[in-house]
């Protein structure tokens, strides 16, 4: 239990500077992609904000879970093991959640393949740190 | 009691009491003035090509709302008391009819804007620094208006530009900087902040008018 949450912690400080700085700068020098998040569906008046921004942490401690409880199921070298974890939970949980997204809100197919992309990516930082801090 | 004591030679307050003789004419004076300058009056009946444009920015673009067309027939009246301008007269923009060229952006204006619970933006006329000279060459003039958006009202001085067309159709161009905050409402902002919509926006209305 120990192990998952100081893993868990520890992937959720690191993705939390990694998502919301990688979204800053992306905004800052991508603005035209994100134009589209003026739109309803999100939420406009900031009472959501600190909800938002604890989601590195939320990602991170199910992840941990997640990953002490299969990680005999990944072999190899610590990045490939992580790289292995990310893909698995992108096609279990990720895929489905982005296609039931697309079909049912009112959002572009560029905004949810951004979304898939940054999941991936999330999914593959957290699984290579499980893989170094709980082999 | 000091009005029924004998009145004494130079009383003062003897002075300030006029006879019913004095007041006749007094009031034939007033009348006469009364007559002699008479209210000035002029009719508008807004035209359904009259547009009102809503500009504002975000940290990540500009976007540029506009009414297309007015829906309703709405009259203004410009009346001249002496030096007094009133306008008067009100005109209602229905939220529903923004388009910011962006559907999203519409939507999100329009609920911003609080549709559902206010569904159309009222101006109304008040006041106007001078009387429009109605000529082709574009008079500028200001003009107090009270904006009454999501339920709030709130006075402007506008700077209109007043001219006539050909066709005799009066152009009331007006344009003031205002805020979502002076609404009480709040700017939109998106994914934790990262996306804010500026608090200033800058409105312009068009209105096209025929005298009556």
């Amino acid at each position: 239990m120990k192990k998952i949450l100081i893993s868990g912690l520890i992937a959720g400080c690191i993705l939390f500077v990694l998502s919301y700085g990688g979204l800053f700068l992306a905004i800052r020098f991508f603005p035209a992609l994100f134009t589209e998040y003026n739109n309803p569906l999100f939420n406009s008046d900031g009472s959501r904000d600190a909800l938002f921004y604890l989601h590195a942490f939320v990602f991170s401690f199910a992840l941990s879970w997640f990953w002490d409880r299969f990680k005999g199921l990944f072999k190899g070298p610590f990045i490939l093991r992580g790289l292995e974890f990310g893909l698995v939970y992108s096609v279990v949980a990720l895929l489905p959640v982005m296609w039931i997204s697309f079909s049912a809100l009112d959002v572009t197919i560029i905004m949810v393949l951004s979304w898939f992309a940054y999941g991936i990516m999330q999914a593959t930082i957290a699984g290579i740190i499980f893989a170094k801090v709980n082999p | 009691m000091e009005l029924c004591r004998p009145p004494l030679p130079g009383s003062y307050l003897l002075k300030l009491i006029p006879d019913p003789e004095t007041m006749w004419y007094r009031n034939i004076l007033w009348i006469s003035l009364l007559f002699l300058s008479p209210a000035e009056k002029s009719k508008w009946v807004v035209n359904e090509n009259s547009s009102l444009t809503v500009n504002g920015t975000t940290n990540i673009n500009k976007f540029s709302c506009e009414i297309p067309s007015y829906d309703q027939t709405d009259t203004l009246t410009l009346v001249r008391t002496g030096k007094d301008i009133v306008l008067s007269g009100k005109i209602g923009l229905a939220i529903q009819s923004f388009d910011c060229h962006n559907s999203m952006m519409t939507k999100d204006l329009r609920k911003t804007l609080k549709e559902k619970q206010f569904p159309r933006l009222y101006i109304s006329f008040l006041s106007l620094s001078g009387f429009p000279e109605l000529t082709a060459k574009p008079q500028s003039i200001t003009g107090l208006v009270s904006i009454e958006l999501a339920g709030t009202s709130k006075r402007f001085e506008i700077n209109y530009q007043v001219s006539t067309d050909t066709q005799k159709i009066v152009h009331l161009l007006g344009s003031q900087d205002i805020k979502f905050s002076d609404f009480n409402l709040i700017p939109p902002r998106k994914i934790g902040g990262m996306i804010k919509t500026n608090d200033q926006l800058s409105v312009e209305f068009h209105l096209k008018m025929k005298t009556i």
